[in-house]
């Protein structure tokens, strides 16, 4: 019984010896963190970035780009994904921001109510909750109490649409249900007919983009600039970008890279 | 038991026994006075009793039905073996093959520590137990992880595991930091959720063996060590089996444990090295985060494949729990499986 | 004293150091909790931690935008909202549940037809083999959108939108939810209990004439006493450790129900101590934030524990009536 139990391990282990000698040559992987924005846009590059040159895929998580940024300040993420403008006495020093696209960001509501526009002042006095039912909204399909969402305090998104279209001044209604993430937010919209906030453009399909002084919350729009709604992805790194982190970067912002171009210009705006 | 206190009267009928006496449990014999002649308030507490029973039949038949509709129609056999796809959401194509892989694994490490660990702890409080004080207290220690909330204990083997000495068990970045995420971390502390129903059910068996079992073992010669080895560890192997697999089940139905600690990734990615190594050290998912990430409180959007994930998950759940009632079908006391192990830390004289 | 033969010795020294190993590991715990907590209630005045003070939210969001430099980390929190809406769904949840396995058991034990009684025990079985995030997914996929439209009126949403929006998840889908995953721990103990009052008392009550009912209330649900409060306090200790199944239904903001709104404050959203451990768990990396996270939890610790041991030292009255359960 000794004898058998002794062979049976020792052939285990020749196994799994046998199996690891490919798999060794594996390098280690990156790993990058942060915004909910950029996470669906991160993924295809890391994906894409392994099958043109068969590094490792670099692992992508998300958590608000707040978060991306503490990883990276704390050496936990090799790469952050932020998705606000970087913020002179919040942020960390030390810390090099790369910008590798554009982003639009819409307004959205449920789709039983398709609001066709709205302008700076509707929208501000919607989101400062001083008006309060949508019988107040011209061009509502639904009645009763706005349902007002934002998202979390360490949101890129959060960060864009204050600046974009609150202002300095004016803080969104406490009373606002705070979303994690964009797809989170997204469901919250679907789910409630008299729901209304905002979220990347790429997490709008299923939802009522609403026009924002008259112009649609569309690609085209967003990408020829006169949809004002737009701000910047950045890929952060503490000091400026070494190694493998450095390899990536410049892949992904390499002029003239026709996957990237793709990848990007298929959601987002691309920065040449 | 040697030492249980003196039982007044005769042994106690069971629930699920009829009892021997007439006309006092339930029995219907002549002479028997009937619900008619009772005041009203009694009446109406007989009334409300079964409502009560009735009630618990309704909630449990409510979400079997509601689990296997909605399961049966979003379940399709493909989505057991498709990888789920890569992107955010889940209402295309794929299926949750990696969660299922994930479930499994982590299942296997946890009582794989477990059982082991589970059944020395329970041979030592039950054989020797010297010194006294000490078995005190690991009994208390055993019965503060059976009561200390999973998120709790997630939290825990955040600090552990992101310590630089255990980096091996998981990836690091670049920067030096340590993940801390991983197959081996959620397995570890997915342990402590099942070793003490291990230990309990253990115990439980040990003190069922009569005296006289381990007196003729001592008098042929053999030693305590060899008598537990030989004589009484594989004569309660039922028991042990009991313990090991409502710890399997309450490992698979956890869902705080894998959400912290093993990386929400939705395919098991290795961490590079041996093939083995790798995958333990990588991140993934499982059933339950699969579910808590495809309902409206994640990121899937994917309500429909929340409900199949969530009812194979299920399945499994039951499955196990008949396994645990088949192994221990012939125990005296009502709902064994529950109430052993728990009433074990209770009634200590119980042993 | 007496030689140990050698191998005897070794296997008992084995399987001690395995055991005292586990405890060294259980003592760590409670310790690294502690210190890892230790900053967050210091830095609030250690009682004021407890008090109730803003907007919970918002002193995250504080907490979590803290600047890097650890000499100005941000951590200032009033936790009551966290602290009362952990006691409300807990208390509702504890009472219902108490009320519901009593009746329950008396049922299985005494009233329950052969038939039933035989489905009864799979059934209370397979209430608590359920997982919790089933638990949650039928609550958000299908009682919060049925509560949603069915019971909160326009005018209810209304009436409280200035403060928070109803949808639905709160304070009723909760606790009720809640009762459900705790009643078998009841349920199974009482009947243990129950079952386990010596039949001569219960003989004796039928000889003089006492109808099963009666006899059932007066004689063995008030010996069981120990045992089902016992049985209750088990319950607590899980009910207060749920966290998945909470921040799936619960709501999605930190409220402090109001119960002066009356029938409003059901469909308040909730948020209990654990599953805003749940909640906030990506930001992690955010040190203040993490440590006052450690904070929430070794709450959660201490009262499982304090829980547990009063469940311990109830029960002991029933060692005087040999009542073995």
């Amino acid at each position: 019984m000794r004898r058998i139990n002794r062979s049976l391990i020792i052939s285990l282990l020749a196994a799994l010896a046998l199996t690891s000698v490919p798999a060794m040559a594996q390098g280690r992987a990156l790993l990058i963190d942060g915004s909910t924005s950029i996470f669906p846009l991160m993924n295809q590059l890391a994906a894409a970035y392994h099958k043109s040159t068969h590094a490792p895929t670099p692992k992508v998580g998300q958590g608000t780009s707040g978060v991306g940024i503490s990883d990276v300040n704390s050496g936990r993420a090799d790469i952050g994904d932020v998705s606000r403008d970087p913020i002179v006495g919040v942020d960390p020093h030390g810390l090099v921001f790369t910008k590798i696209a554009r982003d639009g960001v819409c307004v959205i509501t449920n789709p039983a109510n398709p609001l066709g526009n709205l302008n700076q002042q509707t929208v501000q006095q919607i989101f400062t909750g001083q008006v309060r039912n949508w019988s107040e909204v011209p061009g509502a399909s639904v009645t009763g109490p706005i349902d007002l969402f934002q998202r979390v305090a360490s949101s890129g998104t959060q960060d864009a649409f204050q600046n974009i279209f609150l202002g300095e001044s004016l803080k969104i209604s406490p009373s606002a249900s705070a979303e994690e993430s964009n797809g989170t937010m997204r469901q919250a919209i679907i789910g409630d007919k008299n729901a209304i906030g905002f979220a990347s453009f790429a997490f709008t399909p299923g939802t009522n983009a609403v026009s924002y002084q008259g112009i649609p919350c569309t690609l085209r729009n967003a990408k020829s600039g006169q949809y004002q709604g737009v701000r910047n992805f950045w890929m952060v790194t503490k000091g400026r970008p070494k190694g493998a982190a450095a390899k990536f970067i410049s892949w992904v912002i390499k002029p003239h890279n026709k996957t990237v171009e793709k990848i990007v210009g298929s959601e987002w705006i691309p920065i040449y | 038991m040697a030492g249980a206190p003196p039982r007044l009267g005769s042994a106690p009928p069971t629930a699920f026994s009829p009892a021997p006496s007439p006309g006092v449990r339930g029995q219907k014999k002549r002479g028997q006075d009937s619900i008619s002649s009772w005041p009203l308030a009694d009446r109406v507490g007989y009334l409300l009793c079964w409502a009560a029973g009735l009630l618990l039949c309704a909630l449990a038949a409510a979400i079997v039905l509601v689990m296997l509709v909605k399961g049966i129609s979003y379940l399709r056999p493909g989505l057991l073996l498709e990888h789920p796809s890569a992107s955010q959401s889940q209402s295309g194509s794929g299926g949750f093959l990696d969660p299922i892989e994930g479930t499994l694994l982590l299942t296997a490490i946890g009582i794989a520590l477990a059982a082991p660990i589970g059944v020395a702890v329970a041979v030592w409080l039950s054989e020797y137990r010297r010194p006294a004080a000490l078995a005190r207290a690991v009994e208390s220690g055993i019965e503060m992880i059976a009561g200390a909330p999973s998120v709790v204990l997630a939290f825990f083997g955040l600090l552990i595991f992101a310590r630089p000495a255990l980096a091996f068990l998981s990836q690091t970045s670049a920067g030096g930091a340590v993940y801390g995420r991983s197959f081996f971390a959620a397995g570890a502390m997915m342990s402590l959720l099942a070793l003490p129903l291990v230990v309990g059910a253990t115990r439980e068996g040990l003190a069922q063996i009569p005296a006289h079992m381990r007196e003729a073992s001592y008098a042929l010669g053999k030693t305590r060590a060899t008598t537990i080895r030989r004589v009484l560890l594989p004569s309660i192997r039922p028991s042990i089996a009991s313990g090991t697999t409502l710890g399997m089940g309450r490992i698979i139905g956890d869902t705080a444990i894998v959400v912290i600690l093993l990386g929400a990734s939705l395919h098991l990615e290795g961490a590079g090295g041996l093939a083995g190594l790798s995958t333990l050290r990588g991140t993934g998912s499982t059933l339950t985060s699969y579910v808590f990430e495809n309902s409206p409180a994640g990121e899937g959007n994917a309500p429909e494949k929340a409900y199949a994930a969530a009812f194979v998950l299920l399945m499994m759940v039951l499955a196990l729990n008949m396994v645990v009632t088949r192994l221990s079908s012939g125990k005296p006391r009502w709902m064994a499986g529950l109430t052993g192990p728990m009433l074990w830390r209770w009634m200590p004289w119980t042993r | 004293m007496r030689r140990i033969p050698s191998a005897e010795g070794r296997a008992e020294l084995a399987l001690g150091a395995v055991a005292v190993a586990v405890l060294g590991f259980v003592v760590a715990m409670l310790v690294t909790v502690f210190v890892k907590a230790w900053p967050s209630f210091s830095h609030n005045g250690y009682i004021k931690w407890f008090f109730p003070g803003g907007d919970v939210d918002q002193q995250i969001k504080a907490i979590v935008n803290s600047p890097p430099d650890p000499a100005h980390y941000v951590y200032r929190l009033r936790a009551w909202p966290l602290l009362w809406d952990t006691l409300l769904t807990t208390g509702i949840a504890v009472v219902l549940g108490l009320v519901l396995s009593l009746l329950s058991a008396i049922f299985i034990v005494e009233f329950a037809p052969a038939a039933m009684r035989r489905i009864l025990e799979p059934v209370v079985r397979l209430l608590a083999a359920v997982p919790s995030v089933i638990f949650g997914l039928i609550g958000i996929l299908l009682v919060v959108p049925w509560i949603n439209q069915h019971l909160i009126s326009q005018g209810r949403k209304l009436s409280v939108s200035y403060v928070v929006q109803l949808n639905g998840a709160g304070l009723l889908v909760a606790s009720l939810i809640l009762m459900v995953m705790i009643l078998p721990i009841m349920v199974a103990i009482t009947v243990n209990a129950l079952s386990a009052v010596p039949s001569s008392w219960t003989e004796g009550s039928a000889a003089l004439g006492v109808n099963r009912w009666r006899t059932m209330w007066r004689v063995s649900v008030r010996t069981a006493r120990p045992a089902i409060i016992a049985g209750a306090v088990l319950a607590t200790a899980r009910a207060l450790g749920e966290a998945i199944m909470l921040a799936l239904v619960g709501g999605s903001r930190t409220f402090p129900v109001n119960l002066l709104d009356g029938r409003t404050a059901l469909f308040e959203p909730v948020r209990p101590l654990a599953a805003t451990i749940i909640t906030y768990k990506d930001n992690l990396t955010v040190v203040p934030l993490s440590q006052t996270l450690y904070a929430m939890a070794a709450v959660v610790l201490v009262s499982t524990a304090a829980l547990s041991l009063a469940a311990w030292s109830v029960k002991q009255p029933l060692k005087r009536y040999g009542i073995r359960t």
